[in-house]
């Protein structure tokens, strides 16, 4: 298999929150990227009907994709974040995937898009092949792949016990605690 | 200069299973952002991160090692992780700043 | 050393500080766990980070250290620069990533931080007697945490069990937070004897209908995480009850609610 190394680098990268909020009259969950310095865990809104509380911050960051030898730039703003799938659910279709993998030692990461767009609009195939491009094309190591699929298969993400590749609990005065705690 | 090199300079403990690889640099930070976006295929990684978050993250941007640094306790479920993607997970008492000053004295 | 030296070295803008820079430090500390400056950090030190948010700087300014240099070029916006202003604290910003950041600071015969660094050991012995009252608003959330944060301060200045203070700081900062999402106002009175030491919140607000219940797990529709932070209507009683020793409840609706939280040491 001939691979071309490089095409894709990484651009226009800003480090920011994930935030995520729930309204628990609704029980809806959104999330979105915010810039701003000093997020502030616990506040509450109303918009129309909802009333919305910051459940979570997350430090994250959001870039673009560009192809160097073209200069076309992949926009991936619709990126919430990538997630390690942990195989939790035997019956998860991810899982099941993940497992196969790993005796590969390859990897299945999980792109997810922002919340609740995520779960009727997720994030083309054709992008995510992009990025499992950009993240093999720079290995030097040829001891395995990355593999980036979409979140859709997974039915009830309250159920899902993954790792979100974001930084929780950076702010805390407190050591983190072991186990992270569960959002959705 | 490689992992097996590093371990034997600077004493360090080898807390997962893996195969010894070339250095390349080093990237010094514990937000698992800034690796995703900074760090690069070959590098060193220092940190005192332990959660097994880490492991994905090392093996997305393809690191040599990670290094976890001021004798941080690993957490099993991290180093089970490891083994099972061949990501080095090495360990040290001494605190960041201090290990930067080992490393750069050995040509890093 | 002085700050200036290292701005010179690191070639690092001045964010705020400039009148200060003259001031001197004895450590250098790099981190971006901001639980690890205030564990281990030490005073007069400059923290190196990557972390530019206010909690960064208000971390560096729990550790008593006297400035921050945000590396890769990372700026934290005016809420930081503000703080620092307040507090006599250097704030400067460096192109370089942490890694070349250390070596050019070590190369200059920086003093090194020692290797083993131990927490205090408390002091047992000693027979302390305090009180203090604080009040929190209901619905101030921008001051959310800070009641829990002082008492945590105070007992760490006094030198308790680095344990015992992180369950008192667990429980306390759930009851302060059910303050802020659930009354109107609430007195705190921290007492600490030879034996134990107790916090009383004692709130005006709509009261809880059945304390019972409410100790409950599982009594909230949030999830058992959320409701550790303080979220959802199962209002972390759980959780204060599982950190401390003793916890009595007194609740009337309409009127409010005294919870008496007890930690034997």
């Amino acid at each position: 298999m001939s691979e071309i190394k490089n095409v894709w680098e990484m651009t226009n990268i800003q480090f920011g929150f994930i935030v995520y909020e729930k309204c628990y009259q609704t029980n809806e969950m959104r999330t979105y990227f915010s810039l701003e310095d000093n997020p502030i865990l616990g506040d509450r809104y109303r918009e129309g009907k909802r009333h919305w509380t910051r459940v979570e911050n997350a430090q994250s960051f959001r870039f673009d994709l560009k192809n160097i030898n073209t200069g076309e730039v992949v926009k991936f703003d619709d990126l919430m974040g990538l997630m390690f799938c942990s195989g939790c659910l035997p019956d998860c279709e991810l899982a099941v995937l993940q497992k196969k993998y790993e005796a590969e030692r390859s990897m299945l990461i999980v792109a997810f898009g922002f919340f609740p767009q995520a779960l009727t609009d997720p994030i083309p195939k054709s992008k995510l092949d992009i990025l499992s491009d950009y993240f093999n094309q720079r290995r030097n190591h040829n001891r395995s792949k990355i593999i980036v699929a979409s979140s859709t298969p997974i039915e009830d993400i309250s159920r899902c016990r993954g790792d979100f590749l974001h930084d929780v609990d950076m702010l805390s005065q407190e050591p983190p605690p072991k186990e992270r705690k569960q959002i959705f | 200069m490689t992992t097996q090199d590093l371990c034997e300079k600077l004493n360090l403990k080898m807390l997962s299973k893996f195969s010894h690889k070339e250095v390349n640099g080093v990237f010094v930070s514990d937000m698992i952002s800034d690796v995703m976006a900074g760090a690069k295929s070959g590098n060193l990684w220092l940190t005192v991160q332990t959660h097994k978050s880490i492991i994905p993250a090392a093996n997305l941007v393809d690191v040599a090692a990670v290094i976890i640094t001021s004798g941080k306790d690993v957490p099993e479920e991290t180093i089970e992780l490891a083994n099972k993607f061949d990501i080095a997970v090495l360990s040290t008492d001494f605190p960041t700043f201090k290990i930067v000053g080992e490393l750069y004295s050995l040509g890093l | 050393m002085e700050i200036k030296k290292i701005q010179e070295i690191l070639e690092a803008s001045v964010i705020s500080g400039e009148g200060i820079l003259e001031s001197k430090i004895e450590h250098i500390y790099a981190s971006d766990l901001m639980s690890d400056v205030l564990a281990f950090g030490k005073a007069d030190s400059i923290l190196l980070t990557g972390l530019a948010t206010q909690q960064a700087v208000i971390s560096a300014h729990m550790a008593e250290f006297k400035g921050v240099v945000f590396i890769r070029g990372k700026i934290p916006r005016d809420g930081s620069k503000d703080f620092a202003a307040n507090h006599q604290l250097v704030l400067l910003s460096t192109n370089f990533d942490m890694y070349d950041a250390c070596i050019k600071l070590e190369n200059s015969k920086t003093e090194k931080p020692s290797p083993s660094q131990k927490l205090i050991e408390p002091k047992k012995s000693e027979e302390i007697l305090l009180s203090q009252d604080f009040k929190i608003d209901g619905s101030d959330f921008t001051s959310a945490g800070s009641v829990s944060t002082e008492i945590k301060s105070i007992l760490k200045k006094i030198g308790f069990d680095p344990k015992l203070i992180r369950r008192i700081a667990i429980s306390t900062y759930e009851a302060e937070m059910n303050v802020v999402m659930h009354a109107d106002n609430a007195t705190v009175t921290l007492s600490v004897t030879p034996q134990y030491i107790q916090v009383i919140f004692e709130d005006y607000g709509k009261g809880i209908p059945d304390v019972e219940k409410a100790l409950q797990e599982g009594f909230t529709t949030a999830t058992d995480e959320m409701r550790a932070m303080g979220f959802g209507s199962g209002m972390g009683l759980p959780n204060i009850k599982r950190n401390s020793d003793e916890l009595e409840i007194e609740s009337e609706v309409g009127k409010g609610t005294k919870l008496q939280i007890k930690f034997l040491i």
